[in-house]
């Protein structure tokens, strides 16, 4: 095993099995599951599978629920984000409710995203009242619910 | 809540992860948010709003952390053998809104282990 790994999937291990009522983690993974061992995905309360509406993208995310699902992790979330169009938003939820994906939210494509990259800062700082800052904001309280 | 956000690559992990940082450490404060960035290309920081050069600065977590021990049975493991507390105290990084950031995968590159 690579030991770059073990020490990544050791820290999250105990500090997710740690994370008590002070304080929220928020694990921004990599494209795979590679950091996730079958000890800190019980420890997670949720696992949040992000999709874009194309194929590939929904692929991954079914992926990746049934791989949480096999690490121990029980309640796995999708949301949708960089939705265009309600053609979007149908193709989204047939292929969520095709793979008993639970569907909770989705985040609408916003341009504005682009322009706090570019400055290189924060969307909440840069583009605070933008649509895609907005959804996440209602997405918080689904999420931590 | 502890909560991993996964799905392809840029199909928006890192937007949300640390928009929902930033949104959380607002509503839930006292409550602390830490923002985990598990990528090996990590770039959670200018989401989350720290500067460039605040960002460069933080180092990864070495390797020597994980401690190898010996069970009574004679075989041996790899255990994380650092008090995460104070592994987040010194690695972390403070942002906007008081979350604190631990970046994970930059860490260092050696010999295969
Ligand atoms: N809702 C959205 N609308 C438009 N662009 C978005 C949206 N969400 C993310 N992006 C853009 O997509 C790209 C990838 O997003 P990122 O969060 O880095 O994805 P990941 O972490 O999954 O690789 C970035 O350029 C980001 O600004
Ligand atoms: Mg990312």
């Amino acid at each position: 095993m690579c030991s770059a790994h073990a020490t990544v999937r050791g820290f999250l291990g105990e500090l997710v099995a740690r994370a008590d009522n002070d304080r929220h983690v928020i694990v921004d993974m990599e494209a795979g599951l590679e950091h996730l061992s079958r000890g800190t995905g019980r420890h997670l309360s949720r696992l949040v599978a992000v999709l874009e509406p194309y194929y590939r993208s929904m692929e991954t995310a079914r992926n990746v629920v049934a791989l949480s699902a096999e690490l121990g992790i029980d309640d796995v979330v999708v949301v949708a984000n960089k939705v265009r169009d309600a053609a979007d938003r149908d193709a989204i939820a047939e292929f969520c409710a095709a793979h008993g994906m639970r569907l909770v939210g989705e985040v609408p494509f916003d341009p504005t995203l682009t322009q706090a990259e570019r400055q290189g800062g924060a969307p909440i700082d840069l583009v605070p009242g933008s649509p895609a800052v907005m959804a996440i904001t209602r997405l918080a309280d689904v999420l931590t619910a | 809540m502890r909560l991993a956000i996964a799905g392809k690559g840029g199909t928006g992990k890192t937007t949300i992860a640390g928009t929902l940082a930033r949104v959380l450490a607002r509503s839930a404060a006292p409550r602390q948010v830490l923002a985990i960035d598990a990528d090996t290309n990590p770039n959670l920081a200018s989401v989350l709003g720290i500067a460039p050069q605040q960002a460069q600065a933080i180092v990864g977590l070495p390797r020597s952390l994980m401690e190898r021990r010996t069970r009574e049975d004679g075989t041996t493991h790899v255990v994380f053998g650092a008090d995460p507390e104070s592994v987040l105290r010194e690695y972390g990084a403070i942002g906007p809104d008081a979350v604190r950031l631990m970046v994970m995968g930059k860490v260092g590159h050696g010999g295969a282990g």
